[in-house]
């Protein structure tokens, strides 16, 4: 499948594309715009003095009135009231419903051991909704991965329409297939292209978990990284089977102006996925969740955020690839052989009624 | 439709438009498959290394227009199975004048100069066999004589050339044969020699005025 004049299409796809300046300033402000969502939140704090509430039972008012002396230091203020407490102090406890403020749990850990320093072992927090410390975060991970995957495959599938098109168009698709089989241009031209949109994920990738890392934005730890490695590999996944539809798509019309009313269907579908996946971040254990897992069209977006919260079952995961590239393995010869049939068509648009009917003899 | 070939031969093809002369090429070209017969090549049927020893010339411009000419030659010389693709551009940006455009998009080039580089990308992994689709339409008479030229040239070298062109003085002068087709069918072929016959002998008197041609192609000079 790969002879060198897939090869020779591939690498000329990937040079020219990546030589563009609107790709290199795209690429560009994606990273810078990663940085900056990942940097600047912490530097910022929570934006000035934090507001604390503590209740406190008689054992541990010690604890409490340390705190609101120690406030301060903790770029905090406390108050010791019952009325809606952010945490109880009972027993050698924090308690609260949700998770506490890293900041506050600090400050009241710290006021435990001033009291009897090296003596007094640290309090406990106990909350009523056990809970991810990593859970906001996640969810921008999960939010993050949806963007990054639409934009992807929006944008790479494009690029390979109007790839074809556009050799049509110039007429430059003739001199190519006098030399070269269509399946080989087809696959150089869906290869190369794809083999640059996972390198520019890969390369975001790599720079977003390294500056997450290092403002300690995420814990890096093997669930962080499987889940990254899982949306590339879904996005080859998307990609293959996306792209081989943009192709044939580009290649049922003579001209980039008429390229709209033959990819919009697809279009659409990846936008559907797109607000599907959203629905899916915050019900990732729902009913639309696992019916997304399993449509070959919404699945390449609606699944790298649910793997991103940690709520898939491996056997699901398995099960969606599967369904996944069945689908793809049965799409791409039909799409290479409508592209075939009709990328010499240079006068007029075919209908896709006429080009399967093509694709059959 | 049946025609030959022979080597060395300047093959001209006329017709009315939409007659099916660029169906014809794309099929010699194995482009597009025949309802019916067969393309032969010294006797054998065509398959795809056959055809890359080809080299083809569409009616419209047949190049990338965001590729810089070097590249985008050395590319297809590549694609043509060309050993050294880049001295291949080379040279052929030399013999054509290009030199000076070669880093230059296809798209910011002259119409001149998109035709040598669109003649030169059918020319660069040195083809067996020229096909082109009206090599002459838009062309100058200075740009016509060139074309002619290097086709002569190549033809000489004893590589056919089979072209079609609207032109047909330009064939009679060129061609030692050629195939006038209408309606997908042919109508005649032949050498010019056959085609015209012995003649009849006629007496005439002629008053000689230089032409349109003569006088651009002075006023260029």
């Amino acid at each position: 499948m790969i002879n060198r004049n897939v090869r020779l299409v591939a690498r000329r796809e990937i040079t020219e594309r990546a030589g563009e300046k609107s790709f290199l300033i795209s690429t560009g402000i994606t990273l810078a715009i990663i940085v900056l969502v990942v940097v600047i939140p912490p530097l910022l704090g929570l934006g000035g003095t934090s507001e604390y509430v503590i209740a406190t039972d008689a054992q541990s008012r010690p604890v409490a009135e340390r705190a609101v002396a120690l406030a301060g230091n903790f770029d905090a203020e406390v108050t010791i009231s019952d009325t809606e407490p952010d945490v109880r102090l009972v027993g050698g406890e924090i308690r609260s419903e949700e998770e506490p403020d890293d900041t506050l749990v600090g400050l009241l850990q710290t006021a435990n051991q001033a009291l009897e320093p090296s003596r007094r072992p640290d309090l406990r927090v106990v909350t009523a909704e056990p809970v991810d410390p990593d859970r906001d975060a996640k969810a921008g991970l999960a939010f993050f991965a949806i963007l990054m995957l639409y934009g992807q495959l929006i944008a790479y599938g494009f690029y390979v329409a109007s790839g074809v098109v556009e050799e049509k168009s110039s007429r430059v698709v003739e001199v190519l297939l006098a030399a070269i089989r269509p399946k080989d241009l087809l696959a150089g031209k869906v290869i190369g292209l794809g083999l640059l949109g996972l390198g520019q994920l890969l390369l975001i990738a790599v720079i977003g978990v390294a500056v997450a890392g290092v403002t300690g934005a995420l814990d890096i730890d093997g669930a962080l990284l499987t889940a990254v490695a899982l949306a590339l590999v879904w996005f080859v996944l998307g990609y293959a089977f996306y792209a081989s539809l943009y192709a044939a798509a580009g290649a049922l019309v003579p001209r980039q102006e008429e390229l709209q009313s033959s990819t919009t269907p697809l279009t659409m579908a990846i936008l559907v996925s797109f607000f599907a996946g959203f629905a899916v971040n915050d019900d990732p254990d729902g009913v639309v969740a696992h019916i997304c897992a399993f449509i070959p069209f919404t699945a390449p977006i609606t699944m790298p955020g649910r793997i991103a919260l940690g709520e898939v079952p491996a056997w699901e995961i398995a099960a969606s690839v599967g369904v996944m590239i069945a689908a793809t393995a049965l799409l791409i010869p039909l799409a290479a052989r409508i592209y075939s049939a009709v990328v010499l068509r240079t006068g007029s648009a075919v209908k896709l009624s006429e080009a399967l009917r093509l694709a059959r003899q | 439709m049946s025609f030959r070939v022979e080597p060395g031969q300047m093959f001209g093809f006329v017709g009315p438009n939409g007659a099916g002369k660029t169906t014809t090429m794309r099929i010699v070209m194995g482009v597009l498959a025949p309802d019916a017969g067969e393309v032969r090549w010294n006797g054998e049927q065509l398959h795809t290394r056959m055809r890359a020893r080809f080299g083809y010339m569409p009616e419209e411009r047949g190049l990338y227009p965001k590729m810089r000419v070097k590249p985008q030659l050395s590319y297809l010389a590549a694609l043509h199975g060309v050993d050294d693709p880049d001295a291949a551009a080379d040279r052929w940006i030399d013999r054509l004048g290009l030199t000076e455009r070669a880093g230059d998009r296809v798209e910011e080039l002259s119409l001149g100069n998109q035709q040598r580089v669109q003649l030169a990308a059918a020319l660069v992994h040195e083809p067996e066999l020229l096909v082109l689709d009206e090599p002459f339409s838009g062309l100058d008479p200075v740009g016509v004589d060139v074309l002619s030229g290097v086709l002569l040239d190549y033809a000489r070298t004893g590589v056919p050339v089979v072209f079609s062109s609207h032109q047909l003085e330009l064939v009679e002068r060129l061609c030692e044969a050629v195939a006038i087709i209408k309606d997908g069918r042919l109508v005649a072929s032949g050498t010019v020699e056959e085609l015209r016959g012995p003649g009849q002998k006629v007496v005439k008197e002629v008053i000689e005025r230089p032409t349109l041609t003569d006088l651009f192609r002075e006023a260029v000079k």
